[in-house]
């Protein structure tokens, strides 16, 4: 455990250094983010123009919703998102090889080693539209509630890790992870709105086999709806048992890896 | 460009982009049904819960038919995220020999662009088709031949639009080393102020009048609006001119950092 901390910490020092000399693309990250949270929240501005509750929300809950998937995306960014990123692309080269024999977890390595640190400064952004949009809900909100929701909302980012990594593990069989990735982001906006305006077999559907509604909806609903030990459960349960998937998924997925590249 | 060089590019370029027969069936299929749904849940929610009946002029039929219209041209009017960009040729280096071929950069790029576009148009069509048999014929959509042929000019022109504004983004590449963030932004501000998020009648009213000065709804919304029979020809007229006006002065702005960009390119990439 302490090796592989150690091994992170060495990611996150590179990463940095990496990122010092890109600086002109540190800041373009962080206005790239920034665009993005302006759009999602004149998204949401514009529909409560017309209603007072979505999905059961009024604005400022929406409002608070929106900043836990700026956060959850942020921290997804930051951690695993570059990783993602050049998986397939490894798999395709038969690069994966430098990374299958070295002494650690394959999975570890290859999901946590390139640690965006120019997306780091996007954490602090979306954590400081969260602060601001909790301030300003009108009711009172108890710290306990707020540490549950934050507690729920790092379970988040993992199934968020976990889908994302599902999504892409089929390009040992396929060679080609473009349209799985595509399919991934467009399932992944499910994510961006609130839980309640989905109905019949999607909503089941985004709780339990494509989980995106529990990485910021249901810790929202915690938030808002105070502590159940069912829904705690769920969260976590689903956390758990998607990373299990994932790890089973990546064994197989290496067994069918031929090393060539296409 | 000679025009058969241009088309030649054009060919070459939709070859590739459909090679991968998986992805394009994945993308025309799942995704576009993922984007329609989720628009569609949340007008639903929206129609439930505000209690009424229009919302922008729209009822709830009518809102499918404009989020259906819109994810479809939506692809013809962005095209693939990573068609022909020029930010890639600056880094490798690649740029060398379209600086020395005998033909304009801009428009082999742009020829390239338009042929990534071949998977687009094959989804339009067959959604297309397949549209009316799901879809009822809401209340003010009128989908004429006349009106379908105004559309592909009007979404002709919103792609030119498209290109131009994404040009000198991809130009930056020259002092920066990556513009990927930049691409991203502009993409996901057009698909907000330009109708693809949401239409823009449901903006409020002094939003509105600040987007009509702005180039972004004829990417859009005035596409959208045109194929569903909501434009007169004069109107459409007019906002053609309009939006090649827009081209055209965002392609001035275009060359003018290319220039500057091309005198500093050192041709080794990064």
């Amino acid at each position: 455990m302490v090796r592989y901390l150690r091994l992170y910490l060495c990611f996150v020092r590179f990463s940095f250094t990496k990122a010092l000399q890109f600086r002109l693309d540190f800041f373009f990250r962080v206005a790239m983010d920034a665009v993005w949270y302006a759009v999602n929240l004149g998204f949401f501005g514009v529909l409560y123009a017309h209603t007072s509750l979505l999905g059961g929300w009024t604005e400022s809950q929406a409002f608070v919703f929106a900043a836990g998937v700026f956060l959850a995306d942020a921290l997804h960014m930051t951690v695993f998102a570059n990783n993602m990123w050049w998986l397939p692309i490894f798999v395709n080269r038969g690069d994966l090889d430098y990374h299958l024999v070295r002494p650690v977890s394959s999975l570890f390595f290859l999901s946590t080693r390139d640690f965006a640190a120019n997306s780091l400064l996007n954490v602090v952004l979306a954590a400081g539209i969260l602060a601001v949009t909790l301030g300003r809900y009108p009711d009172p909100l108890p710290a306990e509630r707020v540490v549950l929701y934050l507690a729920l909302l790092l379970a988040g980012v993992l199934i968020q890790y976990s889908l994302h990594l599902l999504f892409l593990i089929p390009v040992f069989w396929t060679h080609s992870a473009h349209g799985l990735r595509e399919l991934y982001y467009a399932f992944e906006r499910f994510a961006g709105r609130p839980h309640g305006v989905y109905g019949g077999l999607l909503r089941r559907i985004l709780v339990s086999i494509l989980p995106f509604s529990l990485i910021a909806s249901y810790p929202t609903r915690a938030l808002f709806e105070g502590f159940s030990p069912s829904l705690v459960l769920h969260v976590v349960g689903v956390a758990a048992a998607s990373l299990v998937v994932v790890s089973i998924a990546w064994r197989l997925g290496l067994r069918a890896y031929a090393s060539a590249s296409s | 460009m000679r025009p058969s060089l241009f088309l030649r590019v054009v060919a070459t370029e939709a070859r590739v982009h459909l090679a991968y027969r998986a992805d394009f069936w994945i993308q025309s299929v799942l995704g576009v049904a993922a984007q329609v749904a989720l628009a569609y849940f949340v007008w639903q929610a929206m129609f439930r819960e505000s209690g009424a009946t229009r919302i922008g002029g729209f009822d709830l039929t009518g809102m499918a038919v404009y989020y259906l219209v819109v994810v479809l041209l939506a692809k013809l009017v962005l095209g693939p995220e990573h068609a022909g960009r020029v930010s890639q040729d600056v880094y490798e280096g690649g740029l060398n020999r379209y600086l020395v071929f005998p033909t304009s950069y801009f428009l082999f790029k742009y020829a390239q662009s338009l042929g990534a576009l071949l998977p687009a148009v094959v989804q339009l069509a067959l959604l297309a088709l397949a549209a009316p048999l799901v879809l009822a014929s809401p209340e003010g959509v009128a989908i004429t031949p006349g009106g379908a042929a105004m559309a592909a000019v009007s979404v002709g022109a919103a792609n030119l639009l498209y290109f131009a504004m994404s040009f000198p983004v991809q130009c930056v590449a020259f002092w920066a080393e990556n513009v990927w963030s930049l691409a991203v932004a502009l993409r996901l501000a057009a698909g907000l102020l330009g109708g693809l998020l949401l239409p823009l009648a449901v903006f409020p009213e002094g939003v509105r009048a600040i987007l009509a000065w702005l180039p972004f709804r004829f990417l859009f919304d005035e596409p959208v609006r045109v194929l569903l029979g909501q434009v007169a020809f004069l109107d459409w007229l007019e906002g053609l001119g309009l939006a090649l006006a827009w081209t055209g002065a965002v392609l001035l702005g275009g060359r003018l950092v290319w220039r500057r960009g091309v005198l500093g390119y050192g041709g080794v990439g990064i």
